[in-house]
């Protein structure tokens, strides 16, 4: 079964933003962090992937973790 | 899969956390003690909406806001960093100048915060998102959960 993508934000009241990918398939949600610039108007100063993405990477085609280790 | 992020609102100076600099004390040549403190604040919309929520009375002045309290005035300036920056002149000692600052700046998180949660519930349709949830935290954070694929 096919999970949501969802995109959880925090935003706190001194400003600080923070955010997490969910259910995106692949490196997918990569893709979201320059989305997720352009709709905050933010700058990323640092991100990581989650122990859901490894989880899921590893359970994956070898094409896909050797994309994960080259990032 | 998942990634998590910290980002920073252009507002910011792109630095993940800030805390007011000890100020920096001088004389002006008619004798005047001045406090400077660099903020990391960068818009001036924003900066000057801050002032009014701490009380000041703010006027634009050629390139410099002045901001009066009761017994303190605040310049600030831009540096060529486009990051304003605050000389304090008046009844105010350098405790006092950081006091200051940190109130502006917290005024101004607040600010950041109305207009990036704003800023997402307005476009997030354009970039094929849905606003599933939003909830006020104990911290006054807000947790807003966003579904990919409204287009």
């Amino acid at each position: 079964m096919t999970q949501t993508a969802r995109i959880i934000v925090n935003i706190g009241a001194d400003g600080s933003i923070s955010a997490e990918t969910k259910g995106m398939e692949g490196a997918h949600c990569l893709d979201s962090i320059s989305v997720l610039e352009d709709l905050l108007e933010a700058q990323t100063v640092s991100s990581a992937f989650t122990s859901e993405y490894y989880t899921t990477a590893t359970s994956q085609e070898g094409g896909l973790s050797h994309d994960v280790e080259q990032r | 899969m998942s990634v998590s992020l910290v980002l920073v609102p252009v507002a910011f100076a792109a630095i993940a956390a800030w805390q007011a600099s000890r100020p920096e004390q001088a004389a002006t040549e008619t004798g005047v003690l001045v406090q400077h403190v660099q903020t990391r604040m960068r818009d001036e919309h924003l900066l000057t909406v801050a002032l009014s929520d701490t009380g000041a009375l703010v006027a634009r002045s050629d390139d410099e806001l002045v901001a009066d309290w009761s017994d303190v005035r605040a310049c600030f300036s831009r540096g060529e960093d486009g990051i304003w920056k605050v000389d304090f002149t008046g009844a105010v000692d350098a405790e006092q100048a950081a006091s200051i600052v940190t109130a502006v700046d917290t005024a101004y998180g607040l600010q950041v915060q109305r207009t990036v949660l704003a800023r997402l519930r307005e476009r997030a349709p354009s970039a094929g998102m849905a606003v599933e949830s939003e909830m006020v935290e104990a911290d006054q954070s807000v947790t807003l959960v966003l579904t990919q694929g409204a287009r």
